[in-house]
């Protein structure tokens, strides 16, 4: 459980390097792998909290999902097939008319590192795509829509409206500078996030 | 990026006072603060009569030693000076300085052979401070030759071009920084220091100029430098200049010496 504990501390702190000796050191004492990436998924939840909090920077939100992707990798082959592991899929993309993606791959990082499979449909992305994109992959249970400019929350609305419409059932979380909750309450979305270490809190809450 | 911590020194009036009065624990605390800080050496010059010097370097190199680990930088216009405090440094440090003047870099370079000590050497000779970049380049070239006939590695080298005063020089640091790029051109490993204050001298305000001065030498290819570590403008700016050339992946090391506190919001 020592290894456990190093894992957690690696993705916490960012050490890309280091981590995986110490995953798979971890996997030959024995420790399932379901358990490792559960705690890497804890320690990144502890990262996004700091995060929202100010105590960290974005290049340490970074590291630190760097450092957890590399991880996987050594989880990967050993948990191939096992899909109960994983939240479902999240299908993430700035609106339509918008090119902003920082913010964007911030959150599509934190969403994935709380345990979602991720599909980014990138930028510019047209309301009716986020519809085919559900329909097209396996198991989507929730939508991710970005919008960084007030010009372009009208694109969000249509957004959050066009996939509701066709998906009612469907999860949507909506961010972006100009968003506020009231804004994402109004246009119909179920969820609001005001950064990237929240919008991977909220993802998991509002799926479960 | 070398940090060498230029404040215990004689000529500074509170260290010279400091020596003068015996003081130990003032010496001791400018060693603990600047190794806090980050630097990579403590200089350690005396700055007083040659009849005391070296009495006065030992004294001094002994309080450093037992207050850190951080390595020595031996510094004194004597060459003997510099070379008998080699001695009284448990490992290697640094020589501070030669130059090609008379005999001073065969004296030396033949205690420097051999050993992981590094050094600075001045790009002045017996003609004096070479005014043009030329010039100074072929003192470079002669010193190197020097290096290679006693085995000195390049890393082992930190060149001084020396920097002058900014309020008289003709060409701002013109001189300066074309010798800095071609001596790194020709050798990626050397390193590249200078005593930073030195360009602000009679001039108002100068920790202005001093961080000006820093941004653009680094930017030339220094990456070692003379300074007071106790200064957080300075270090914030070389930290933040550093993440600018693209030398510091995710500005961690930025971020890290935030947090650290050797330099502030």
């Amino acid at each position: 459980m020592l290894k456990i504990q190093e894992v957690k501390t690696l993705v916490e702190t960012g050490k890309a390097k280091k981590i995986q000796a110490i995953v798979q050191e971890a996997l030959d004492a024995g420790c399932p792998a379901q358990e490792i990436l559960n705690a890497m998924i804890d320690s990144m939840g502890v990262v996004g909290d700091k995060f929202s909090a100010g105590e960290i920077f974005v290049p340490e939100m970074l590291i630190a999902a760097k450092s957890m992707a590399k991880g996987v990798e050594i989880l990967k082959p050993v948990m191939s097939g096992d899909t109960s592991s994983s939240l479902g899929t999240c299908i993430i993309g700035t609106v339509a008319g918008d090119l902003h993606d920082i913010g964007k791959n911030l959150v599509s990082m934190m969403i994935e590192s709380a345990g979602f499979d991720l599909v980014d449909l990138g930028v510019d992305v047209p309301a009716q795509r986020f519809v085919d994109a559900v329909n097209e992959n396996k198991n989507v249970v929730l939508v991710a829509c970005s919008g960084l400019l007030t010009t372009t929350m009208p694109a969000l609305k249509e957004a959050v409206q066009t996939i509701k419409a066709a998906l009612p059932e469907m999860k949507v979380i909506v961010g972006g500078a100009p968003v506020t909750p009231d804004y994402a309450a109004e246009i119909g979305a179920d969820g609001y996030a005001p950064d990237a270490g929240s919008a991977g809190v909220k993802a998991k809450e509002l799926v479960n | 990026m070398i940090i060498i911590g230029e404040k215990i020194n004689g000529a500074i009036p509170s260290t010279g006072k400091a020596i003068a009065e015996k003081d130990k624990e003032f010496i001791r605390k400018l060693a603990i603060k600047q190794t806090e800080a980050g630097a990579d050496f403590i200089d350690v010059c005396a700055s007083v009569d040659d009849t005391i010097e070296l009495e006065t370097m030992k004294w001094l190199i002994d309080i450093v030693q037992d207050a850190t680990d951080v390595p020595i930088a031996v510094d004194s216009p004597n060459i003997y000076t510099c070379i008998e405090s080699m001695k009284y440094c448990k490992k290697a440090g640094l020589f501070n300085s030669v130059s090609l003047e008379g005999d001073k870099i065969d004296l030396a370079f033949k205690e420097i052979a051999d050993t992981n000590w590094e050094c600075v050497a001045l790009l002045n000779s017996d003609k004096g401070i070479p005014k043009t970049a030329k010039d100074r380049l072929d003192v470079f070239t002669d010193l190197m030759g020097k290096c290679k006939e006693y085995k000195i590695d390049p890393s082992q080298i930190h060149i001084d071009p020396l920097i002058e005063m900014l309020c008289i020089s003709e060409d701002g640091i013109a001189t300066v920084v074309e010798v800095i790029r071609e001596i790194k051109k020709q050798y990626p490993i050397i390193h590249v220091t200078g005593a930073i204050s030195n360009i602000s001298f009679n001039l108002p305000a100068r920790r202005i100029a001093n961080q000006a001065f820093a941004v653009l030498a680094m930017s030339a290819g220094m990456d070692s430098f003379i300074l007071d570590p106790l200064n957080k403008d300075m270090m914030g700016m070389l930290f933040a200049t550093e993440a600018m050339m693209g030398e510091d992946e995710y500005c961690i090391e930025y971020i890290s010496a935030f947090r650290e506190g050797k330099f502030v919001k």
